[in-house]
């Protein structure tokens, strides 16, 4: 049994795989990354049966927390079930902060926060941002302090897909990059180490300033949010505010009042880079 | 977004001038429940209605993508202002035609609906549809 | 605990730990009972002095809504 360790923002992982290959290749792309030495989450991946160890070996994740009736995938694509696995525990068991599905960066302390459902660009968005000046927080998940409110790092390896790989590879000259993984069940994916600034300040919060509901392939377009809608689409963002009860609400409905909110539409990353320019000028 | 109208009577005096409250229907709900993600949720759905098309598109037709369109454009279906209750617009969600609509009519109001956007009239029903499935 | 926001209301209920998300009329009737013991009828005598509505079925509007919010444990049916 193989075993990885890393941490990211607040929360310690530990992988362990039968098969060395996808752990190596995350020990790569995390090289930069803090090594913890108490695991908050114990995560495997496992053969799904001793003959598919070795003949088309295919990748079940198994862990602290579980979702029944998950695929599995090919070892190829075992980096990306060690993400998953990854992503699956802080959604299932995370509670020391709000968890939202999210993307966020930093300007001069203030976090400004996307979010909205796969396709949007929220990844893509806050990838793009945290080359162009912005600190990358993370694509996946913003985790909101439950006293503070402050918004908490959580910058993993970047999951860009299909044609966001092609927009970054040219944004990011520098930039360190996965293997490429053609035809998941998401389409073609390809990770994107954070920038050294993301990794080296990785334990620093921000303010919430603005939240973006980001929607890509419209014409640009800007438009006001109200609370009540806000904390309705947060609600649904987030997989553990039922859990946390009245800490949750509270941290929740003090977010929706005290940070203005955008639905904003556009059509690249240069409209979308322009709005965010312009309602961080007004509103942050 | 505020759907309250104020109707000032010259026959009341100022301090006995009072908001209009929407009571809704008995039969429809005012209460949703905040479920985890990834459970089902069963609760009902909101007292509100949603006009097709609201204020801002009136007089206008609506194409077969629930798209505004002018009056003649070919193809397109007329629309007056009709309302229709948040539980008539998750049942249409799930394949049934709204009332009084023919089935193209109905897939053409059910996208103008989904395409409805913050500050438009409808958009929070809409929106707390989506949080009861 | 309830917050008020834009147009709607936000009710955390500590005994359950659900947030129940409320819209017109059923914050304003939970305003208007207070801490007391309400028929329908006395509950709409209550909202009529604020406000203005249709009172032609507002006893039974209102009856429907005190029904959700006693089945949410939001408020407690008294038997007389």
């Amino acid at each position: 049994m193989h075993e990885f360790r890393v941490q990211v923002g607040p929360a310690a992982f530990r992988i362990g795989s039968q098969w060395k290959r996808p752990l190596d290749q995350l020990a790569e792309l995390y090289r930069d990354y803090p090594v913890p030495q108490i695991p908050d989450y114990s995560v495997r991946l496992e053969s799904v049966s001793l003959l598919r160890r070795f003949i088309r070996p295919s990748v079940a994740i198994n862990g602290d927390y579980m979702l029944p009736d998950a695929a599995p995938l090919p070892l190829e694509q075992g980096l990306l079930a060690a993400e998953m696995a990854m992503n699956l525990q802080m959604a299932l068991g995370w509670r020391r902060h709000v968890l939202l599905h999210a993307s966020a960066v930093e300007k001069d302390g203030k976090a400004l926060i996307m979010t909205g459902q796969s396709g949007s660009g929220k990844s893509t968005l806050a990838a793009l941002l945290g080359h162009r000046g912005w600190r990358f927080m993370g694509d996946e998940f913003v985790l909101v302090d439950l006293e503070s409110g402050d918004a908490v790092p959580f910058p993993r390896l970047i999951s860009l897909k299909n044609e966001a790989i092609g927009a970054m590879l040219a944004t990011a000259l520098d930039g360190r990059f996965g293997p490429l993984m053609p035809s998941t069940p998401k389409g073609d994916i390809r990770h994107l180490v954070p920038p050294s600034d993301a990794i080296a300040h990785m334990a620093r919060p921000a303010r919430p300033a603005l939240l973006l509901f980001p929607s890509f392939g419209f014409d640009a377009a800007v438009r006001e949010v109200g609370p009540s809608e806000v904390f309705m689409r947060l609600t649904q963002a987030s997989t553990n505010y039922v859990a946390l009860g009245e800490k949750g609400f509270s941290t929740l409905t003090r977010f929706v009042q005290t940070v203005p909110a955008r639905a904003i539409d556009y059509r690249d990353g240069i409209e979308a880079e322009a709005l965010v320019n312009q309602l961080w000028a007004e509103c942050a | 977004m505020d759907d309250d109208t104020k109707s000032p009577n010259p026959l009341n005096s100022p301090t006995s001038r009072r908001r209009a409250l929407m009571l809704g229907a008995a039969t429809a709900s005012a209460i949703v429940s905040v479920r985890p993600a990834l459970a089902q949720s069963a609760a009902s759905v909101m007292n509100c209605e949603i006009p097709v098309p609201g204020p801002h598109g009136t007089g206008m037709n609506i194409d077969s993508y629930g798209k505004l369109v002018p009056r003649d454009t070919p193809g397109s279906f007329p629309a007056t202002g009709q309302k229709f209750t948040g539980e008539q617009v998750k049942a249409a969600l799930r394949g049934r035609s709204l009332p009084g609509t023919s089935y193209d009519q109905s897939q053409a109001y059910v996208n103008y609906i989904r395409r409805l956007q913050s500050g438009q009239s409808g958009f929070t029903c809409y929106a707390s549809l989506q949080m009861s499935r | 605990m309830v917050t008020p926001l834009d147009s709607l209301t936000l009710v955390y209920q500590r005994r359950s730990g659900i947030t129940h998300i409320v819209a017109e009329p059923a914050p304003e009737i939970l305003a208007a009972m207070g801490a007391d013991a309400l028929t329908a009828d006395e509950v709409a005598q209550r909202l009529a002095a604020q406000f203005d509505f249709d009172s032609a079925q507002a006893a039974d509007i209102i009856a429907a809504r005190l029904n959700e919010l006693a089945d949410l444990g939001l408020v407690e049916r008294c038997y007389a």
